[in-house]
């Protein structure tokens, strides 16, 4: 495909980045429509689950947990796209990264937002979440602050207002630049939000000092917060969870999974905004590389788990492992081995297929295997605990299923909305990286309240 | 740039002269030295030690009846130290951030918004700067 030029005018760039937010087009109607349409199924459903109880799901002994944290994991997972891609590739002066950042960066506010929500729900009487809240009370609680799900809270939530930081803070100057082309309310709304953003060199200075500061913080919280959700499980001693090696295999499963969305999410909106100039070939085969190596290092992080069990030898390790290998849940393991390394290895290895169209294929597959490894992750372990008196079966009601249809509706009406209300295409950040000579601005010099002089 | 050095050959000292643009220009900052490191920092050990109060001190308020075993943990509070350590230092870095960039203040904004979101680079002298 013909590698298209970037768009050299200004005003130009200005003009087809702000594109979007006054003309989104049919395409964002539709997408907006549907995933509307799935998010009111799950709230259908999540109103029945809270008028009859838990009990409409699924879940029994001694299959505690199913959908609901697969969700929740998966979509912590996700969330480990944007802040690590965009502050690694800022922090290693990748120029390429200029278009990507913004939308990396709201794929991981969305993400973690739905993400956040799991604990919450399947708590089953969700009004009394507070209850879990620290504060002097006569029920006689405390939170356990040695629980992995006590650190789950606060690194999820240190994790979701250091994205929100870390998406706000470059959007800044594009607030600004937005409330100076609007008038009404949205003038005053993103005046606001801009706080009195001038546009000085002393502001830009200390904006990209903490830019560059916050992309150094978030590396290594993102990365703790996956670790701290692999704990979860690995803090157990329950066959196939309880593994030295949960922490790094969860992390590069989430940066894996992460890369995949963000491909598909740069993809629709290329499409659907017209956006082709900006999101071009280069970036869908950069990512597509850096795919390519978390499928490998996700591979062997996977075979290396299971050699590990199946050489131990253990009976209540080789239960499980027999029932992904060759059991019930077989072909839902294989398929994941299919669809997340079988298939989008060799085609993001050879350039002729990395293409657009090549890495969204091998992205839609990632993301699928994904979702499935993290079920293959909780219930297998579940449904043979160590005591085989104890054994069970699980299997979703449409309850649960309406609810995971749902999270990837309300994932992508909230990134509609943020495209449709802020550029997704970081102006500025475009602009600084566009070669000298290219910028074509005009120097103005002037006195407040004075004539203006053009130089 | 040429418009700036012809200002300074004309006597216009540089503390009168604000550069406003829509992307940065990486000019030489007047001003004093950044302290966002320094109060990123300083927020990490705050929020270090709120993670400590909150966790050590709240524990063993709370009279849990354990047979013995110890109730702080250093290895689990230390995760949440780490945590709210990084809290500390995002929130300090944003408020560190907004103070020395003047934003959020109340008062006249730039009378060259629209300008500088044409793409336009203004150069603002300040009159009273300028006189003496």
């Amino acid at each position: 495909m013909k590698d298209l030029q970037p768009n050299s005018n200004s005003e130009t760039i200005t003009a087809d980045l702000l594109r979007p937010l006054s003309k989104p087009g049919l395409g964002w109607y539709t997408t907006v429509t549907i995933s509307g349409l799935l998010v009111l199924l799950a709230a259908v459903a999540l109103g029945y689950q809270f008028t009859k109880g838990l009990g409409v799901w699924g879940i029994n002994r001694p299959v505690f947990w199913a959908l609901d944290i697969t969700n929740f994991v998966f979509w912590i997972g996700i969330s480990h796209a944007g802040t690590l891609i965009s502050a690694i590739l800022r922090v290693t002066g990748a120029e390429w990264r200029r278009p990507v950042t913004r939308c990396a960066e709201a794929i991981t506010v969305f993400a973690l937002m739905i993400g956040a929500l799991f604990p919450i729900i399947h708590l089953g009487r969700p009004q009394f979440f507070y209850w879990l809240v620290p504060y002097p009370n006569e029920r006689g609680l405390w939170p356990n602050f040695r629980s992995p799900l006590a650190w789950d809270f606060f690194a999820i939530n240190t994790y979701l207002l250091g994205s929100i930081i870390y998406l706000y803070l470059p959007l800044i100057p594009d607030l600004a630049l937005l409330r100076d082309k609007s008038s009404g309310l949205f003038r005053r709304v993103y005046g606001a939000l801009c706080l009195g953003w001038r546009g000085t060199q002393l502001q830009w200075d200390r904006l990209e000092r903490a830019v560059r500061a916050m992309a150094v913080i978030i590396i290594p919280v993102a990365v703790s917060v996956h670790t701290i959700v692999s704990w979860d499980f690995a803090m157990t001693i329950r066959p196939m969870w309880h593994s030295t090696m949960f922490g790094p295999y969860f992390v590069a499963g989430a940066i894996f999974s992460g890369i995949a969305a963000l491909i598909l999410a740069m993809a629709v909106i290329r499409r659907v905004f017209h956006l082709e100039n900006y999101l071009r070939p280069v970036h869908f085969n950069n990512l597509g590389l850096l795919l390519l190596t978390m499928s490998l290092i996700w591979f062997y992080f996977t075979f290396a788990e299971y050699l590990t069990s199946w050489y131990g030898n253990e009976p209540e390790e080789m239960a499980v492992f027999r029932s992904k290998v060759s059991g019930v849940y077989a072909p839902l393991f294989w398929g994941t081995v299919v669809c997340c390394f079988a298939i989008p290895a060799p085609l993001l290895a050879i350039k002729r297929f990395r293409t657009i169209k090549g890495t969204m294929v091998a992205s839609v597959l990632v993301v699928i295997g994904m979702w499935f490894e993290r079920f293959l992750i909780i219930v297998p372990t579940l449904t043979q605990p160590k005591f085989t008196f104890n054994w069970g079966s699980y299997t979703p009601t449409w309850v649960e299923l309406s609810l995971t249809a749902g999270t990837f509706g309300y994932f992508v009406l909230l990134y509609s909305i943020f495209s449709r209300l802020f550029p997704i295409i970081a102006i500025w950040e475009y602009k600084e990286g566009l070669p000298l000579g290219e910028h074509g601005e005009q120097t103005v010099v002037g006195v407040p309240d004075a004539e203006l002089e053009s130089v | 740039m040429a418009a700036l050095q012809q200002l300074e050959r004309d006597g216009v000292p540089k503390s009168a002269i604000t550069v406003m643009s829509s992307e940065p220009l990486h000019l030489e900052c007047e001003g004093p030295k950044t302290r966002i490191p320094l109060f990123g920092i300083i927020g990490g050990l705050l929020g270090a030690a709120f993670a400590i109060l909150l966790t050590v001190w709240t524990s063993k308020r709370v009279g849990l009846v354990t047979g013995g075993m110890p109730i702080v943990s250093p290895w689990a509070f230390g995760i949440i130290v780490f945590e709210l350590a990084a809290l500390g230092a995002i929130l300090m870095t944003l408020g560190r951030m907004v103070v020395e960039a003047r934003l959020a203040r109340r008062g006249r904004g730039s009378d060259y918004g629209k300008m500088v979101a044409e793409g336009k680079i203004v150069i603002e002298i300040d009159p009273g700067a300028t006189k003496g």
